[in-house]
């Protein structure tokens, strides 16, 4: 329900930002301190203020700056585009991941693996980019009827549309030893060896996709109510459903191009934030999980780091464990 | 979440009359049921007439009754039935699940693949992988993990009684962490090993042997009966949990009766023949758009299509494919999907907005 005052309702919140704000400077320090070579936090600065050199300075500036960039990028992009499309289609159980975003991606990648004989994650950017996008775009063009987006056909559509591509990526690592030994690595979702320059490219729709979401965050709060009390409000449903829904294209893909599949901070973010705030309005929501996400992110990237030092585990595969109990616990609190 | 749970009801054009409405969806039923009865023989006889040494359908016939010549006998008896069979028992028993699941939540997109059972086979027939075990012991792994995934499911989900969205979520939180942790052992694998545990989570029915199919079919068998028992309360709990609690059912102890069974089901099915990605998401749908709304008749047609659809797509991974050796998971979900999405398209019109 939109508050009448807009102001004093999110004045109310301004403390719980700050403290995720917090939270998230200290994971980043953290993530720029910790890996397989730990650095303390003071060279750290040094390192970042330019005034250290050596092989630490050198750690931090090349590879964990880069690192911790993308991650708040991509953290960002997941958790709006988790709260977008929950918005969009009512349905909290929604994520980038039911879209078939992930799936397509992937499907994407292996098959040009297995055509173009890539190697590097940086080659795959462009091919997962247009998966994801075009998996999503089907998703929804399946869902589309009379001119606008019905949730439920949404949801069935792209699991199974999620379905399919699974077992078509499957189809070819099984076809292709090289395939499945070169894309299980990116298929479990990382951040490693992700140079800026990966994230250049998708830059642009990145930025177009978060500030479409914070545009329609009004609109998001109006749906909420149901299509038919949202049009007696005037509120353009099906437009503003179509929109949404590109944002989240363009967020998830963006995502999903640099750092391969993650499936649960789109999921997540929004759920936490939810329980945290204890408020469905989307103008809290969304810039709410444009702290949760890169939140979550970054913390289960420096765990990740840290379990099996000094080799490390994927993102993909710790924000999974991390987020999966996380759910289920949320989902206790859900009383109905 | 709302839409999701309305579009559950029991579809049914507004503007028709209730009482013919009903009359003609109750004529379908003994029609698909036979149709899909003739297609399951036809099936079965391609089915234990084609491997590497063609038979004539009728002494492949023959032979699995254990009549004509021996080594037709041994051949259709020994290696071409555990497999059929296999995927007649496992098709059934994911299909019944997923319909039980489906009606439970409401929730169409509700199915042992989403709710994480499949999942947890995975998983425990990974770690057997992992571990070095022999093949022998992946379905007894797969159960155990399903049943795992059923408690994580309990253990989580389970506060003073069951609520719908809690458990849906639960359920898709225990599928997330275990499919993370098959990811977690396929990448750590060496690729040899990665490559098997992909062909098992996809779902396969090469190699059977009839000690399996004995055990874990005869248990699907006695599983299939319950669900059958149990329709009655099923039916009750369609109502509302206020309705039933007014007629004499404990809500609480009926669903999770039935939640149990359709778990221990889908857990056996893919003990059997792997997590097949689909069959009891789609078969429920496919049996709702050809029979009418569902009833203890649906339920059976819910087995009898599962049965259909799994063993038809082992036949086209078999024969049809070009690339030998492809799990029927492939086959399910790239057969299984147009299918689904053709009945989403045309039960939309606009007349039936509110029920899908």
């Amino acid at each position: 329900m939109p508050d009448p005052r807009p102001a004093a309702h999110v004045l109310r919140r301004v403390p719980l930002f700050v403290a995720g704000l917090g939270a998230l400077a200290v994971c980043a320090a953290l993530s720029l301190a910790l890996g397989a070579r730990s650095v303390p936090l003071s060279t750290v600065w040094e390192a970042l203020t330019g005034a250290a050199h050596g092989p630490d300075a050198l750690v931090v500036t090349g590879l964990r700056v880069p690192r911790t960039v993308v991650a708040l990028a991509v953290g960002a992009a997941l958790g709006v585009a988790g709260a977008v499309v929950q918005g969009i289609t009512r349905n909290p159980l929604a994520s980038p991941t039911t879209l078939g975003i992930n799936a397509g991606a992937g499907f994407a990648v292996v098959t040009a693996i297995y055509a173009l004989h890539l190697t590097r994650p940086v080659q795959y950017v462009w091919f997962a980019f247009a998966g994801a996008a075009a998996a999503a775009l089907f998703a929804q063009a399946l869902a589309r009827r009379a001119g606008d987006l019905d949730p439920v056909r949404l949801a069935l559509g792209g699991t199974v549309l999620q379905l399919v591509l699974l077992s078509w990526t499957s189809t070819v690592m099984l076809a292709s030893k090289r395939s499945l030994d070169e894309a299980r690595f990116w298929l479990a979702g990382s951040l490693a060896e992700r140079p800026l320059s990966v994230l250049y490219p998708v830059l642009p729709t990145l930025v177009i996709g978060l500030v479409v979401a914070l545009a329609l965050t009004p609109a998001l709060n109006a749906l909420a109510l149901g299509d038919d009390s949202a049009q007696a409000l005037g509120v353009p449903v099906s437009r503003i459903r179509t929109v949404g829904g590109l944002a989240v294209v363009l967020l998830a893909a963006s995502a999903v191009a640099v750092a391969g599949p993650l499936a649960f901070i789109g999921l997540a973010a929004p759920h936490l934030v939810r329980q945290l705030l204890r408020t469905s309005d989307h103008r809290v929501l969304v810039p709410g999980c444009l702290i949760a996400g890169p939140l979550l992110l970054l913390a289960a990237d420096i765990l990740g780091r840290l379990v099996i030092r000094p080799s490390e585990l994927q993102v993909g595969i710790i924000s999974a464990f991390l987020g999966a109990p996380l759910l289920a616990l949320l989902a206790r609190k859900v009383a109905r | 979440m709302n839409d999701v749970v309305r579009s559950a009801k029991p579809l049914g054009s507004p503007t028709q009359d209730p009482a013919t409405g009903r009359k003609a969806e109750r004529s379908r039923i003994p029609l698909v049921a036979l149709a899909g009865l003739v297609v399951l023989c036809a099936l079965v006889t391609v089915s234990v007439a084609n491997g590497e040494i063609p038979l004539p359908p009728v002494e492949a016939v023959k032979g699995l009754f254990g009549a004509g010549e021996p080594g037709t006998v041994l051949v259709v008896q020994e290696f071409r039935a555990p497999r059929m069979v296999a995927a007649i028992v496992a098709g059934a028993g994911l299909a019944v699940g997923g319909a039980l699941l489906q009606r439970l939540f409401r929730n169409p997109l509700a199915s042992p693949d989403v709710m994480g059972v499949t999942g947890g086979a995975s998983f425990g027939a990974v770690a057997m992988l992992a571990a070095g075990a022999s093949q022998v012991m992946m379905p007894l792994a797969a159960l155990g993990g399903g049943l795992l995934a059923a408690v994580l499911l309990g253990v989580f989900g389970w506060r003073s009684g069951t609520s719908v969205t809690r458990l849906v979520l639960v359920g898709l939180a225990v599928q997330a962490g275990l499919s993370a942790a098959v990811s977690f052992m396929v990448v750590s694998f060496p690729t040899e090993l990665a490559g098997s545990a992909l062909q098992w989570t996809t779902g396969s029915v090469y190699g059977r042997t009839w000690t399996e199919v004995w055990s874990a079919g005869g248990a699907v068998v006695v599983g299939l009966v319950l669900a059958f028992v149990l329709h009655r309360r099923l039916a009750v709990l369609d109502l509302g949990d206020d309705s039933a609690g007014t007629l004499g059912l404990n809500t609480h102890t009926a669903r999770l009766q039935i939640l149990v069974i359709a778990i221990v089901l889908a857990s056996l099915a893919a003990a059997l023949t792997g997590p097949v990605a689909f069959v009891a998401l789609a078969v429920p749908h496919m049996v709702r758009f050809l029979a009418g709304p569902p009833t203890a008749g649906t339920l059976a047609l819910s087995a009898l299509a599962g049965a259909v659809l799994l063993l038809a797509s082992d036949l086209v991974a078999q024969y049809l494919l070009p690339v030998s050796g492809l799990p029927v998971g492939v086959v399910t979900a790239t057969l299984g999907a147009p299918w689904l999405l053709v009945l989403m398209i045309r039960q939309s019109s606009s007349v039936n907005r509110s029920v899908r």
